[in-house]
């Protein structure tokens, strides 16, 4: 196709993407728009905010929870709830300072509340101390601290929803690690609907655009920053599955869609059939886990 | 036409016109993982490139 002939399909304007399903070209405004549409869409059709919610965004200051936050500051008030900003320091030198100082920017600019918590403040050390000597497991390890400390910003806060940044690939990618471990609990796992008392309910409402798409939109609302990447990113079973994903996904379009839908089903037909494992309250610390003592405490070494 | 790769560096590419997906392909770029700005704009990868034109290609790296 030659550029003259790409045209957006509304408003014949040069075309920044094309999109499938239905099939379209959209120019800069008219993508916009369109993102901003399906994500409003998805957070009616699946009730993510009622009237009177405060909704906490999980916002690191990268590019998906800057879109997230973004897109929901004029979504939420329309809805009737309200919107408060909450980051987590993990203390990751030379990499969290920039990504701190972009939240802090993004919240002073729009007004929106914001609260940092640190590890450092939640469990008496930053990441990069906690992972003296286990460097490989960062992701798992921060994963696991991570929630904690943003469970713990939302009480801070006393937020009745938590919005996090998670996009299509994020979730797809999600999908195939819990196969490939062949964890059909976590699989059947839905944090949307919470834990009265541990967890308030988490949404996720750009789940329906895929990254690309996300920078896509911040480029063209002048948002997208090259920030550094996470020195422990990579260490993960996720980077292999990422790569693998996006190959299938660029081969046969929809790729990733079709597996959440497939997680959809999955969580349908397993809900009918058995039901979820109950959990019990941690003897450490008092918060939620399957057996005796949680993955925190167990992690920062107070299992005994 | 003019390709600048994610790293900053630049590239020649001596051919009157290509697919910027081929393109992509060609420099082992998997078109899904980047965004491609052509003189100075976004534009879907099935767009033909032709000689003059200047390729800036995005890579967006995981986090956030």
């Amino acid at each position: 196709m030659t550029s003259a002939e790409n045209r957006c399909s509304f408003c014949g304007k040069p075309a920044v993407a094309r999109l499938t399903g239905p099939e379209r070209r959209l120019c800069a405004a008219h993508f916009i728009e369109d993102a901003e549409a399906r994500v409003f869409a998805a957070m009616k059709d699946e009730c993510m905010v009622a009237p009177g919610d405060r909704v906490a965004v999980g916002l690191s200051g990268g590019k998906d929870s800057t879109a997230l936050l973004l897109l929901l500051h004029p979504i939420l008030p329309t809805l009737g709830a309200t919107l408060v900003a909450v980051t987590v320091d993990e203390g990751i030198a030379g990499y969290r300072e920039e990504t701190l100082k972009a939240a802090e920017a993004l919240t002073a600019e729009l007004g929106v509340e914001h609260v940092i918590v640190t590890f450092a403040d939640l469990f008496g050390k930053d990441l990069d101390r906690l992972l003296v000597g286990r460097e490989a497991q960062g992701c798992t390890v921060c994963g696991v601290l991570r929630r904690r400390a943003l469970a713990e910003g939302v009480k801070r806060v006393g937020a009745t929803k938590l919005a996090t940044g998670h996009n299509l690939d994020d979730e797809a990618q999600s999908v195939l690690m819990n196969v490939l471990r062949g964890d059909l609990p976590r699989l059947r796992q839905d944090t949307s609907t919470g834990q009265p008392g541990h967890f308030v309910p988490r949404i996720k409402p750009l789940a329906v655009l895929s990254e690309k798409e996300i920078v896509t939109y911040l480029l063209l609302r002048g948002y997208f920053r090259d920030l550094p990447e996470c020195p422990y990113a990579g260490t993960a079973l996720r980077s292999e599955v990422r790569t693998m994903l996006a190959g299938l996904e660029h081969r046969h379009p929809g790729t990733m869609l079709r597996i959440i839908r497939f997680r959809d089903g999955v969580r349908r037909s397993a809900r009918s059939v058995e039901p979820v494992k109950a959990l019990s309250t941690c003897r450490r610390c008092g918060e939620l886990t399957s057996g005796e003592v949680c993955q925190v405490c167990r992690l920062l070494g107070q299992g005994g | 036409m003019q390709i600048i790769l994610p790293d900053r560096s630049v590239r020649t590419l001596s051919r009157a016109s290509a697919p910027i997906e081929e393109i992509l392909l060609e420099l082992g770029i998997n078109p899904t993982t980047v965004i491609v700005i052509m003189n100075g704009r976004i534009v879907p990868e099935d767009v033909t490139a032709t000689e003059g034109d200047e390729l800036r290609i995005v890579r967006f790296s995981h986090g956030g």
